[in-house]
């Protein structure tokens, strides 16, 4: 019975931190700010009571210090805030694009990554409507138009885009483009001509070929990030994509290429 | 910060998550069924739960669209999937924090990035290693043990210890590399130990690189071919010698050339 007893508590630490608004809500406005009572009162709205009796527990606890008046997070209170944070943040992002992440196979976003999702609190979530059933395509395609620099993971053969990669190219104003494929695809592409001289054989086209199948389109460039992906019976979507245009966006892009890329350059 | 407002403002967790988060038994529930569906029984089986209770609460859980049902089996639905591997990550986070309580209390954590603390989780799997009355060598002989092994070392070092010029030196003797983030007086002291010639050919071909720092960096970063040693500074200002973190695990190794590359940004 030792046993049973011990995995009783497996979630205690996690449930002491979540099922108390007020001791999380401390945790949070503590974060990287000291802060005497009246601040936390004015931040938090509640009564003194409350807050007091919140600020002793995490006290008791070894997660926030007083000196002089001033609360401030310990060690191990800043390391849990920042997790508490990321973890409302995750949950906030996926709230936020519910639509986009209840409608797809996420399999091709790596466990680690989906995570993350912290990173995407802030895209933008584009859909085609009937009125305009390729809303979600042309914003790709205009955004891509000012890059210089593009990278993608390519999980479908499509001439539409390949033309247009290739128009971009030949404008001069993309300099770069790195592309991820799988062997199915790349053998595909080779098989026209057309695709194989401008696309392929292009000096300022770099092509990884891999042997995954994969879930997932993803392009980022220096200054944004997209993410398309698959209905969950297999089907490519084009139809909704989102969009992130800040560092931590374009990071989680970068990072979830390079884990494809095997971590090499 | 607008996070914060964000946060304190709305329902800070939503609705339906706290319903999970508030019960062990369906947090345990959903742990069972995050590993693979199965029926109830198999669920009582395993956690050594009441019957009553893990059918009275998949059926409040499958009423809310957490669980869904077919032919006795239950599965997690994808979306409570999503957002309950997001819980277990900073379970995982806490029990990183809980498990190395030691290491990280009364300890400055100034020189880890917010990345860094974001990603605490691939320290999991890490050791504690500690000095003991008898063994008050033990963190030094095991990094010693370490370099004495590696052919690639990467570390941000605040002190040298006697032994490392000599460990270096064989590295390097041996047309392995070694990067470091050293303090100017620190690298001093070390490059006299080292043959000058030897020094002088490796920084020539790139295998030694030196980032001399000019203000402090309070922490202890060495990677070696196969682990991660990171050893951190008191609240005091002086360095707590007697425990470094070690890991070998993939994630860890990630974590802590991350870290490095940061660091060695800030001070390039």
């Amino acid at each position: 019975m030792t046993t049973a007893i011990k995995e009783n508590n497996e979630f205690k630490n996690v449930k002491y931190l979540l099922t108390s608004s007020m001791r999380t809500l401390i945790l949070v406005v503590l974060y990287n700010e000291r802060k005497n009572l009246n601040e936390i009162r004015n931040e938090l709205k509640k009564p003194s009571a409350t807050i007091l009796h919140g600020l002793k527990e995490l006290e008791d606890n070894n997660l926030i210090k007083k000196e002089r008046k001033y609360y401030s997070l310990t060690s191990n209170g800043y390391l849990l805030a920042t997790n508490v944070i990321k973890l409302i943040n995750n949950w906030y992002s996926i709230e936020t694009n519910k639509i986009f992440w209840n409608n797809h196979e996420l399999s091709g976003i790596r466990k680690e990554f989906l995570n993350k999702l912290y990173l995407l609190k802030d895209v933008e979530f584009v859909s085609s409507t009937t009125s305009d059933l390729s809303n979600a395509f042309n914003t790709y395609m205009t955004l891509i138009s000012s890059a210089k620099k593009l990278t993608i993971i390519l999980p479908i053969y499509s001439e539409n885009h390949f033309k247009y990669f290739i128009d971009l190219l030949k404008s001069n104003h993309l300099k770069h483009l790195r592309i991820l494929v799988n062997t199915q695809i790349l053998k595909s592409m080779q098989g026209s001509r057309y695709i194989k001289k401008s696309l392929l054989e292009n000096e300022k086209v770099e092509i990884i070929e891999s042997d995954e199948n994969l879930k997932l389109f993803l392009t980022y460039s220096e200054d944004f990030m997209t993410l398309t992906l698959f209905f969950k019976d297999g089907h490519y979507d084009d139809s909704q994509i989102i969009i992130g245009k800040n560092k931590n966006a374009l990071k989680w892009a970068e990072e979830l290429f390079r884990s494809y890329n095997g971590y090499g350059d | 910060m607008a996070v914060m407002k964000m946060i304190i403002e709305r329902n800070y967790i939503d609705e339906d998550m706290m319903f999970i988060v508030k019960s062990e038994i369906r947090l345990k529930i959903l742990t069972e069924l995050n590993k693979q569906p199965q029926s109830i029984k198999e669920i009582v089986k395993k956690t050594n739960m009441a019957y009553s209770s893990v059918s009275n609460n998949l059926n409040k859980m499958e009423y809310k669209n957490h669980v869904i049902k077919e032919n006795r089996i239950y599965e997690l639905t994808p979306m409570t999937q999503l957002y309950f591997n997001q819980l277990m990550e900073f379970k995982r986070s806490v029990d990183v924090v809980k498990n190395f309580d030691k290491f990280w209390d009364k300890h400055d954590l100034t020189y880890l990035n917010d990345e860094s603390v974001n990603n605490i989780t691939e320290l999991y799997g890490s050791e504690l290693i500690e000095t003991n009355p008898i063994d008050i060598y033990k963190t030094h002989n095991n990094v010693k043990s370490q370099l004495k092994a590696s052919e690639n070392v990467k570390g941000i070092l605040p002190y040298i210890h006697p032994e490392y010029p000599e460990l270096f030196e064989k590295i390097l003797q041996n047309n392995g590399r070694i990067e470091l983030i050293i303090q100017k007086d620190v690298y001093k002291i070390m490059s006299t130990q080292i043959d000058a010639k030897l020094r002088q050919k490796s920084i020539k071909n790139g295998n030694l690189k030196i980032h001399i720092l000019t203000n402090n960096v309070d922490i202890y970063l060495l990677i070696c071919d196969k682990k991660m040693n990171l050893g951190l500074f008191k609240n005091d200002g002086s360095y707590d010698q007697n425990r470094i973190l070690n890991s070998d695990t993939k994630e860890s190794l990630h974590w802590a050339k991350n870290l490095f590359e940061t660091i060695k940004q800030s001070v390039i």
